[in-house]
């Protein structure tokens, strides 16, 4: 049970950006994927999700989740298989609340996957949506809130740790859900992270810092260079990069 | 981009019942069936004249030559009057079953339930169902179908009827006051508050039968009233056409609220007049939803003739596939220190085609006035368009006008994020189509609200951007 990459590569408008990349995440692990600005982490993050801006070339690569086979899969196909992707940024719709937008996403993904999702009633999902606000303590009026209204660094963040909350996926990637976060909020968000993976998600977070790994004890972690994995170790090596940074291996 | 609805036929509430009706008249205009109208209904003289002297209006006016295509309608291929029943029901269980039938269909019933202050049915021509709540009588506010407000309150109807929009306004409003029948007539007396919306429903249910219904609201000084008018009708192959004029006096310190949803069948042209007198610190509100029809050329407008009175119109229109809705609104100013805001928001999906005109016209005499015209349009799909002719005429130096006009479409990047949650391409487009209308969906009663994004969801379902 597991959310494989294989032989992963893609390109934008000609230029290479991911090569080669291979990783196996089993349910209950948390990886974690560093690396310099540019390096192809949001890329790796968009990918796996079904973005159709990146050219996947030959067509020899694999993406299965559970053995199952989703490279063929739309975006949204993906996510109802179980997939999720949080967003550095979540985007704005105006006149629409996170409140909408759950109970919207909530529906469709039951539909489909009643085990994971058991269908709710309006008020269940309420009662569901209203405890787990209060679990991430996030203020209740937040869900009234539009998503094209400012929201601060902070609340953005723990946007997206609600959705990924609420929805359940089997394999979430949290691209830099730790940029911008003050101590507090930080411990929020690794509560979160480690609900999830008690509950069976298998986790990869994308981070430049080591400060979220402290809080959240990874299983492994991966170091991608230009497009490419360069090493994979647990998390001494993460210590070691917050230490030295990339420099050992960039500088050839 | 696949139209929202494949053929006319998916059309929700495209059933219809075997016709069975009282009177029919000949299809076609002449003076004649002018005559025969007016007879039937059993008018006094001045509205015999009236209905005549638009007639001849009707006859030598060009049709407007902006707008919509209009070429398509045949004025002889167009039944002016049917009766459908003998006798108006004053019980729902008097309702002929058929008709009865018709209207659990549309939900009236349910909708009655949730607190009307009063439905008043109308079933083609006639009305045929009315339930006015006995609230209503005691604080002497008059709900009656046209018709009966001419019998019974001729004075007041003579006073009014036609002054505001008089029978030369346009060639549409000239054939309305020449075969009009049904319609409201609302009187709210001095100082009184309807709490409650009053509420009437409108259907056509006959192949080429026109609609001319014809609302008169007089809401004296200081008075509140909101009225609520929502439209289905079953499909026809035919063309049909809706040409309604809507006359509303709003009195010192009085506000009236007029709200529409309209949702005809893709084969009605939807041509109507409204408009709203106001007096001193009165306030006029026109809430204008257009969703259906194959034209409609609507434009609510706030006549501001005494000093500060307001005057607000929020139209929404969506124009899918084979649909043009031409709609916006009109605020003259004829007082110092009157106000006027125009919201208008439009959604373009599968190649249908939306069109923002509006007018703001500032008169010499209205200093000091303010106005605020916002218009936002959404387009989704190649081939649907949006256009927007907002005139403005200031013709005084003290005013404040301000004009605000956005065009937008759903981005690559807000699809793959709600995609990325598990939502389906159609119900994401959905999504963000409620909530651009969410402000003026805010301003509606509940059970409207609910239908109107339920009609939305409706009409996208299926389709792919």
């Amino acid at each position: 049970m597991s959310l494989v990459i294989k032989n992963l590569s893609a390109a934008i408008v000609g230029r290479i950006i991911l090569k080669n990349i291979d990783l196996s995440i089993a349910k209950g692990e948390i990886h974690v994927l560093m690396g310099p600005n540019g390096s192809g982490k949001s890329t790796l993050a968009q990918v796996v999700m079904g973005s159709k801006n990146y050219d996947l070339g030959i067509k020899n690569y694999a993406l299965e989740i559970d053995g199952k086979n989703i490279k063929n899969l739309k975006t949204d196909e993906r996510a109802r298989e179980g997939l999720f992707l949080a967003f550095q940024n979540p985007i704005s719709i105006p006149g629409v609340s996170i409140a909408d937008l759950l109970k919207t996403a909530y529906q469709q993904k039951s539909k489909i996957k009643k085990l994971h999702n058991p269908v709710l009633s309006v008020w269940e999902f309420n009662e569901l949506l209203v405890n787990t606000d209060k679990k991430l303590k996030i203020p209740q009026e937040m869900l009234r809130r539009n998503l094209d209204e400012s929201f601060s660094g902070g609340e953005k963040k723990k946007l997206e740790m609600l959705t990924v909350a609420i929805l359940r996926p089997k394999y979430a990637i949290f691209d830099e859900i730790d940029t911008g976060l003050d101590v507090d909020a930080l411990k929020i968000i690794a509560y979160g992270i480690g609900k999830l993976k008690a509950a069976g998600t298998g986790i990869l977070l994308i981070t430049h810092y080591q400060r979220l790994l402290r809080f959240v004890n990874p299983d492994f972690v991966h170091i991608l260079i230009d497009g490419k994995i360069i090493q994979s170790g647990g998390y001494k090596l993460a210590e070691k990069v917050e230490k030295n940074g990339y420099k050992r291996w960039t500088d050839h | 981009m696949q139209p929202a609805l494949t053929s006319i036929s998916d059309y929700k509430y495209g059933f219809h019942k075997p016709e069975n009706y009282v009177f029919k008249s000949k299809k076609g205009l002449s003076k004649k069936t002018v005559q025969e109208i007016s007879y039937l209904k059993n008018e006094p003289q001045w509205m015999r004249k009236f209905r005549l002297k638009a007639l001849d209006i009707f006859y030598h006016q060009a049709m407007p030559n902006w707008g919509g295509g209009l070429s398509k309608i045949n004025f002889d291929d167009i039944y002016y009057y049917i009766k459908p029943t003998e006798k108006k029901a004053t019980s729902w269980r008097q309702l002929p079953a058929e008709i009865r039938d018709t209207y659990d269909r549309i939900g009236i019933p349910e909708a009655e339930k949730k607190f009307l202050g009063g439905v008043n049915a109308q079933y083609e021509s006639e009305v045929v169902y009315k339930s006015i709540q006995k609230t209503l009588a005691k604080k002497g506010v008059v709900f009656l179908d046209m018709d009966s407000g001419l019998k019974e309150y001729p004075q007041l109807v003579r006073e009014y009827f036609g002054t505001l929009v008089t029978s030369d306004d346009n060639k549409f409003a000239a054939l309305n006051s020449a075969v009009w029948s049904g319609g409201s007539f609302i009187y709210v007396p001095k100082g009184t508050k309807v709490e409650l919306p009053l509420q009437a429903y409108f259907r056509i249910n006959a192949a080429k039968m026109g609609q001319f219904e014809r609302t008169l609201i007089i809401a004296d000084e200081g008075s509140f009233v909101h009225y609520v008018e929502g439209c289905t009708a079953p499909i026809y192959t035919s063309d049909s056409l809706h040409a309604a004029v809507v006359e509303i006096f709003v009195k010192k310190g009085a506000r009236v609220r007029y709200t529409t949803i309209q949702n005809w069948s893709k084969n009605v042209y939807n041509l109507v007049t409204k408009r709203m007198h106001v007096g001193e610190e009165g306030i006029g509100e026109w809430v204008d939803g257009n969703l259906g029809s194959k034209l409609t050329m609507k434009y609510p407008s706030v006549y501001l003739a005494g000093r500060k009175a307001r005057g607000e119109i929020l139209s929404v229109a969506y124009g899918g596939s084979g649909q043009h809705q031409d709609a916006g609104g009109k605020a003259i100013h004829f007082a110092p220190e009157t106000t006027s805001l125009i919201t208008s928001k439009s959604i373009s999906m599968g190649g249908g085609r939306t069109t923002y005109r509006g007018l703001v016209r500032i008169l010499p005499e209205a200093f000091g006035s303010k106005t605020k015209t916002v218009c936002n349009a959404l387009i989704i799909g190649k081939n649907s368009r949006s256009d927007t002719y907002p005139a403005i005429d200031i013709r005084v130096a003290d005013v404040k006008a301000e004009h605000e006009a956005t065009v937008s479409k759903i981005s690559e990047e807000q699809l793959f994020y709600l995609a990325s949650r598990g939502i389906k391409r159609s119900e994401a487009e959905a999504l963000v189509v409620n909530g651009f209308i969410e402000p003026i969906v805010r301003q509606l009663p509940l059970e409207y609200a609910v239908e109107l994004n339920r009609l939305i969801q409706l009409e996208m379902e299926g389709s792919v951007g």
